[in-house]
């Protein structure tokens, strides 16, 4: 069998360029992923100092079921923006909950917030009938593991 | 004749090349704005309104939260009290929770007393893996 060329002629068959073909096919899949998963922010985010929790769960839910109920430092009260006296919760709370009975009210209360204010948006939750509440946390990692 | 050798220059496919820079525009567009959802928290059932049911004082324990942040631990039929820091109550609740399943972990808390203490104890009684929770405010 003779040699073909003397192996001189041999070349590595790949290619030293990155493939700019199917570029545009993966920007796309990439596109289409991020336009499936993003919802647009509906509401102003509030300055808050959220509370840390170890216990921290995410919270299942949808977000057309989630209603933020934010409480300022100052104890201002917000729901989608609007700043709410503290008597006017159970009355706006109540519509929106006999439209959506799975509704789930998320609290995001300030850390410094004294709990008076706190109780009294429960007991207006109540009143209104939207008893599934999440106080809104921080995960916290307080212990280091220990090495082993 | 020149004329014949005129041709049209347009080309009538559509051009592939910058279709990369258009999606990875888009891309960045949408990079930028993707929020991810992410509500986490403590979650928790309120009882309905009068929904009060009596509980026997033995399976009530109280955690009665400062304005300072210090706990004060009584159970239901004594009236011994025990002020601890937050970070013992879980050890605490898993001992009487071994002791009595029905136990109710009643978290009072001082109405002056800031937000975050009553959540710290709420992780703490969580945590401790008590199902049945009471929330109250001190003077009610």
């Amino acid at each position: 069998m003779a040699l073909r060329a003397g192996g001189f002629k041999r070349r590595s068959g790949a290619s030293s360029q990155i493939p700019s073909s199917s570029m545009a096919d993966i920007a796309f899949l990439l596109l289409i992923f991020f336009m499936v998963t993003t919802v647009f922010r509906k509401e102003k985010k509030r300055r808050i100092d959220w509370v840390d929790a170890e216990a921290t769960q995410k919270i299942d839910e949808k977000r057309k079921n989630i209603l933020h109920l934010w409480i300022e430092d100052g104890g201002q009260i917000y729901i989608n923006d609007q700043a709410i006296a503290d008597d006017e919760i159970a009355s706006i709370v109540r519509p929106l909950y006999a439209d959506n009975r799975e509704l789930v009210v998320a609290l995001r209360g300030d850390r410094d917030v004294p709990y008076f204010k706190i109780n009294t948006i429960t007991k207006q939750l109540q009143a209104s009938g939207a008893v599934r509440v999440t106080f809104a946390t921080r995960l916290e990692h307080r212990v280091m593991r220990p090495r082993r | 004749m020149p004329i014949l050798n005129r041709k049209q220059r347009v080309s009538d496919e559509i051009p592939t090349a910058s279709m990369a820079d258009i999606a990875f525009l888009l891309l960045v567009f949408f990079l930028t704005t993707t929020v991810f959802n992410e509500e986490k928290g403590l979650p928790i059932v309120l009882p309905e309104e009068k929904e009060e049911q009596e509980v026997s004082p033995k399976n009530l324990l109280f955690l009665i939260v400062q304005p300072d942040g210090s706990v004060v631990v009584r159970r239901g039929e004594s009236e011994q009290e025990q002020v601890v820091a937050y970070r013992q109550i879980e050890g605490i609740l898993r001992q009487e929770l071994a002791a009595n399943e029905n136990l109710i972990a009643a978290i009072k808390t001082d109405p002056d007393a800031p937000y975050r203490h009553m959540i710290n104890v709420l992780d703490e009684v969580k945590k401790a893996g008590a199902e049945r929770i009471s929330l109250q405010m001190v003077g009610e």
